[in-house]
């Protein structure tokens, strides 16, 4: 075990020990232990295989951004193992390997690296055909280079998302994140303040400093009510406005920052030598973080490869951790001793300057490293830590406008951001040393609370004192290779020199030739290396080769975060309890819940069939309270509907209903309905129901830009309406305490009458889809139980029948009225659907008569006529079945059902205009190919002459 | 149209249309207020109308209060009014305008359209956070301000009551809107236990 005794290890509860396994082997870790650190205490230093060489890798950063600790856990992978706690029972496999971790067959690919230059398949997999690419080569390459695997059965997560909304967000808890937060949270700011990390505190948490610096901090921000601090929160991007996407677990925080500070930190490089990718080579903060966090030895004897303070900070820390240091190796030349070096001499540690690792050598199998050169001679050792410099953690600046530039003085990355609400804070805005970092947050409090309109003193950014140049590695290829520079991609510096004498000179080419920075680290260890290579190779400088774009998202983030949790829309009438009550059967149309037959599933079909009957022979009874109603008032409501629709309303007598048709610009059907006019100053206008919020949407549209007199109000919700239809429909009304007289001289057809039903205040039109006499009933909402209710107690000497949706659907399939967007497309012309009537000709203008006379002269191509399949018919098409004229397809089934009335299938389609007579044959295609002939008839298949709702 | 003898049956109540349907109780409450008394006006004439029977009349998108009334104005022209506890007075300025001439605008039939419900709880900031994107800290919106946006996904007209949220959404969602508020109410329940 590589456990080393409290108060190392602030992450772990070392009462608390979880069992969990890793390739099937058993392990133990305790609570707090991500995967990583657990495997590590158990001496578990190999945790996958590289992506093209499988070779064995392990922890480089133990901050989760490469792809060496990438694990599969049973319905999730590419995890990392770095920053994924432990659970009891979880089973972790690695992943990217081909038989097992410790036996990987594909381990051989390492001997063939020399075949498998970059740009290699590219060049070798474009043949022999043309596809052979897309068919063959890439489907196999990818089940060989396949990260982690997709668990489709994976048992659902539930995730949400909220909305924050703060005066300043700091986006990092670290030295200079704490600082800022508490230095605008004590001006009165609202702040958030979030890190990913489940501690504050940032390197303080595991870095080589004074704990009462974070403990300060730490009692300074719990006396702030107005700072909300999110740990285990990723913020993933930077958009527009100042909008931000905070994870924390599965929950999404869209937040909204009036001013935002960004203390995102550095990120350490690691060192290019011949095998530097062998387990047991990390970077300093990795071996600082095992550690600190997790209280887990990171070797038993050390070489520390370090330019710069924390590398002699990393080496006291592993002295105090039990680590044998064999040697500290600075490959800066000698000059003044510090502190840090003259307490490392006094502890007998052996430092030598102007050197560095030349190469490094594995165990068998390159398992982890048994030893490394410096100087010409070997060292041995289990651990190397690298601390040779680091890069701002640029993404996020980047994606809020930044711009990467170099220094060649300091030889530092720089950003720079554009005067706004972005500022930035610490590491990533330059700063090297704890003391200029806690120095920068408040510098840059100051900013945000003065554009917030606090009265704040800005300071002018002073240069940090430690700003010296920074020790830069000359990256010289090895002969041997295996020098990685990406880590996720296995490439190496001769593959970047090579790509530049490729001729992709430019950053963004070499990226994409070579792949280098794609992999699950974005580049975050690689970026830098990459910039001076090609730099050195076309003869430029590092500014002016840059970085590639930085594009949210940060890191990786799972579906469900984005999708969150959305409870499924449902619109119910008010009759919807009724319906139950009477077994209907409930279906969703849309977003609406309709009855669809009333009765039990094994006698549906005999149910519809009673259903249509009793409409045809009886009376029916259904809820149309789905359609859209529309109130049109002021004095020029007649001229505005004149405006909207195809027929004349402008016109149209108080007491009358018209059809109603509406086109959109290009004279392409969009809605149908009726419009009653109440009064000279008010219409009420249904809609249908998929359509009404659009209409309605254009309603409003089209009364901001005419400037009429008229106001438009939407009482899809407030009306409900009831449809009593059938040769009895009149008997059942006049059977109801009314004022209305139902008879067919004083309630004629196409007319309507406000009056009380029942003691119900009702809008009643004599209109309906049925082709039976039929008046539909409107009235107030919570009203509608109570007319519902007397219409079938009214109706029950009469045999009425509540009917449902594939009711109404036949019956007005027989009658051969058209469903908008079922029996219409995005480009139906009324004349297409024999609409002519319905078309005024003598108004000078109405939405889509321009396009309509335009498309007129373009000449017809097809009309919607009824088709009628013989009885006894064995195949049957269904909706949207071709129809074909010489082989050619011409047109389609709209709507096809059975009617009992006629006792034979019947459909609407469209059929080429030459068909259109009746009595012309045409061919329909059915599901299975079998072409079938039909007889074109009139739309109304049933009483054509209209003499039954007219009675 | 006036409505004679029969009963007014509203969504939550037995018989309506969300029966069944549980309303949130606990870290977060929901309760229903819909047929509550209630009367909007809307259209040209409405303001005018109102002005002269005495009624003051705040801004498009606050609140006033008329004689224990909330006065919520939606439009220039689109004003409700919410009588919670002050049937009467709603009753009187309905008699009044029932009987009065044009111009005086029309019924909005708000009463009928509008499912009218109250979020409250110890969790109410929390569950509305996740209700609904506005900026709704104290310090950006008022007692008296209306935002018409949207609240658990539908379109709405949320606005402060002295217990919670007051919320005026399509009455035919209701039992939608019953059952996303518990949702996210469960979410943030799971989320810090």
């Amino acid at each position: 075990m590589n456990r080393l005794p409290a108060p190392l290890g602030s992450r772990i509860d070392r009462s608390r020990p979880i069992r969990f396994s890793f390739e099937g082997k058993s392990f133990e870790g305790y609570e707090g232990d991500s995967i990583a650190s657990a495997l590590a205490a158990s001496g578990q230093w190999v945790l996958s295989r590289s992506f093209k060489y499988h070779r064995p890798r392990g922890i480089l950063s133990m901050t989760g951004a490469d792809a060496n600790a990438l694990v599969q856990l049973p319905s999730e992978p590419n995890t990392a193992a770095e920053r994924t706690p432990i659970s009891e029972g979880l089973r972790v496999c690695a992943q990217n390997v081909n038989g097992s971790l410790e036996r990987d067959r594909d381990a051989v690919m390492d001997r063939f690296g020399r075949f498998l230059p970059v740009g290699f398949y590219y060049r070798t997999f474009m043949g022999p055909r043309r596809d052979s690419w897309l068919k063959f080569w890439e489907p196999m390459i990818r089940r060989k280079a396949g990260l982690g695997v997709v668990d489709t059965k994976a048992p659902h997560r539930h995730f949400d998302k909220t909305n924050l909304h703060c005066d300043l967000l700091v986006v990092g808890a670290g030295p200079a994140g704490l600082s800022a937060a508490i230095a605008a949270a004590e001006a009165g700011a609202d702040v958030i303040l979030c890190d990913e990390n489940p501690e504050i505190g940032g390197s303080l948490s595991y870095g080589r400093y004074d704990p009462a610096v974070l403990f300060g901090l730490t009692s300074r921000l719990e006396a702030l009510p107005n700072l909300r601090l999110l740990t285990g929160t990723v913020c993933n991007g930077w958009y527009e406005d100042n909008w931000l996407p905070l994870i924390e677990g599965d929950r999404l925080h869209r937040t909204r920052a009036r001013e935002v500070i960004l203390a995102t930190g550095a990120i350490e490089q690691p060192a290019v030598f011949r095998n530097n990718d062998l387990p047991g080579i990390m970077l300093s903060g990795a071996a600082q973080r095992l550690i600190r966090h997790y209280g887990v030895r990171p070797g038993q004897s050390a070489v520390v490869l370090a330019a710069n303070d924390d590398g002699y900070r990393t080496a006291l820390d592993l002295l105090d951790a039990g680590v044998s240091v064999v040697e500290l190796v600075d490959p800066r030349s000698a000059g003044e001793a510090g502190p840090l070096e003259a307490e490392l001499r006094g502890r007998s540690v052996a430092i030598r300057k102007d050197a560095t690792i030349e190469v490094a050598e594995g165990r068998a199998g390159n398992r982890h490293l048994a030893r490394v050169r410096i100087g010409g001679s070997w060292i041995a050792c289990d651990l190397l830590t690298v601390s040779i410099g680091q890069t701002p953690a640029w993404q996020l600046p980047c994606q809020a406008g930044g711009k990467v530039g170099y220094d060649a003085g300091t030889q530092m990355m720089t950003i720079t951001l554009p005067q706004g609400p972005v500022h930035l804070a610490g590491a990533v805005a330059g700063t090297d040393e704890l003391q200029d970092a806690i120095a920068s947050g408040p510098r840059a409090a100051a900013t945000a609370l003065s554009r917030l309109g606090h009265a704040a003193t800005v300071e002018p950014p002073v240069t940090p004192k430690a700003a010296r140049p920074r020790y830069v590695q000359k990256i010289v290829a090895d002969p041997k290779g295996r020098d990685f520079v990406d880590f996720d991609e296995d490439l190496q510096v001769k593959d970047l020199q090579n790509a530049t004498k490729d001729g992709y000179r430019e950053i963004e080419l070499v990226k994409r030739f070579t792949t280098v920075g794609m992999g699950p680290s974005q580049g975050r260890h690689s970026a830098l290396a990459t910039a001076r290579i090609v730099a050195e190779a076309t003869g430029r400088t590092v500014g002016e080769i840059g970085i590639t774009t930085a594009r949210p998202p940060v890191g990786p983030e799972t579906l469900g975060v984005l999708a969150g949790h959305q409870e499924v829309l449902e619109r119910r009438t008010a009759l919807h309890a009724r319906h139950i009550a009477l077994n209907a059967a409930m279906k969703p149309v849309g977003a609406w819940w309709r009855p669809y037959y009333y009765g039990d599933a094994n006698s549906a079909q005999e149910a519809i069939r009673e259903e249509i009957l009793a409409v045809r022979q009886g009376v029916g009874l259904l809820d149309v309270s789905t359609l859209g109603k529309l109130e049109i008032r002021g004095p020029d409501a007649g001229e505005f509907l004149d405006r909207l629709y195809t027929m004349a309303h402008a016109n149209q007598p108080v007491g009358r209903v018209r059809y109603c048709l509406m086109l959109n610009e290009m004279g392409s059907v969009i809605d149908d309905g009726v419009a009653y006019r109440i009064a000279e100053d008010q219409f009420y206008v249904t809609a249908t129901t998929g359509a009404v919020a659009r209409v309605y949407a254009d309603m409003l549209f089209w009364n901001a830009e005419w400037r009429l007199k008229v106001d438009v109000l939407n009482l899809t919700g407030a009306f409900s309406g009831l449809n009593v239809t059938g040769p009895k429909a009149r008997m059942v009304l006049q059977a109801l305490d009314s004022d209305i007289d139902f008879s067919r001289d004083a309630f004629p057809y196409l007319s309507g009458r406000d009056g009380m039903v029942a003691g119900v205040p009702v809008r009643v039109m004599r209109i309906g889809f049925t082709g039976e006499l039929s008046y539909e009933l409107h009235c107030p909402s919570s009203l509608a139980p109570s007319l519902w209710d007397a219409v079938m107690a009214a109706g029950r000497p009469h045999g009425l029948r509540p009917y449902g949706l594939e009711a109404s659907r036949i019956l007005r399939l027989e009658k051969g009225h058209i469903l908008i967007g079922q029996d219409t497309d995005a480009i139906t012309t009324p004349d297409e659907l024999g609409f002519g009537w319905a078309v005024s000709k003598k108004k000078p203008f109405f939405v889509g008569k321009r396009s309509i006379e335009m498309r007129a002269r373009l000449g017809q191509t097809r009309k919607l006529v009824g088709l009628k399949f013989p009885a006894g018919s064995r195949n049957i098409p269904g909706e949207s079945c071709l129809v074909l004229r010489g082989g050619a397809p011409v047109g389609q089934i709209t709507s096809i059902g059975y009617s009992p009335s006629l006792e034979a299938h019947i459909a609407l389609a469209y059929v080429h205009v030459d068909d259109q007579a009746e009595g012309s044959r045409v061919t329909v295609k059915c599901r299975d190919g079998e072409l079938l002939e039909a007889p074109v008839v009139a739309h109304a298949f049933f009483d054509p002459t209209n003499a039954r709702q007219e009675m | 149209m006036t409505a004679g003898a029969a009963t007014h049956i509203y969504p939550f109540v037995p018989g309506g249309a969300a029966d069944g349907t549980k309303l949130i109780s606990g870290a977060v409450v929901l309760s229903d207020l819909t047929g509550k008394p209630c009367f909007g006006l809307k259209g040209g004439g409405s303001a005018a109308w109102l002005a002269a029977q005495g009624v003051p009349l705040p801004a498009v998108n606050r609140i006033g209060d008329h004689r224990g009334m909330r006065v919520l104005r939606l439009g220039n022209e689109d004003i409700l009014f919410l009588a919670e506890n002050a049937g009467e007075t709603l009753a009187q300025i309905k008699a009044a305008w029932l009987t009065a001439v044009a111009p005086k605008g029309y019924s909005s039939w708000r009463e009928e359209g509008w499912a009218w419900m109250r979020l409250s709880g110890p969790r109410l900031v929390e569950a509305m956070s996740g209700l609904c994107a506005l900026d709704l800290r104290p310090q950006k919106f008022g007692v008296d301000d209306i935002a018409q946006t949207r609240v658990g996904h539908i379109e709405a007209v949320a606005f402060r009551s002295p217990t919670g949220f007051d919320i005026l959404f399509d009455i035919t969602a209701s039992a939608y809107f019953a059952r996303a508020v518990a949702a996210v109410a469960g979410h943030q329940h799971r989320g810090h236990p």
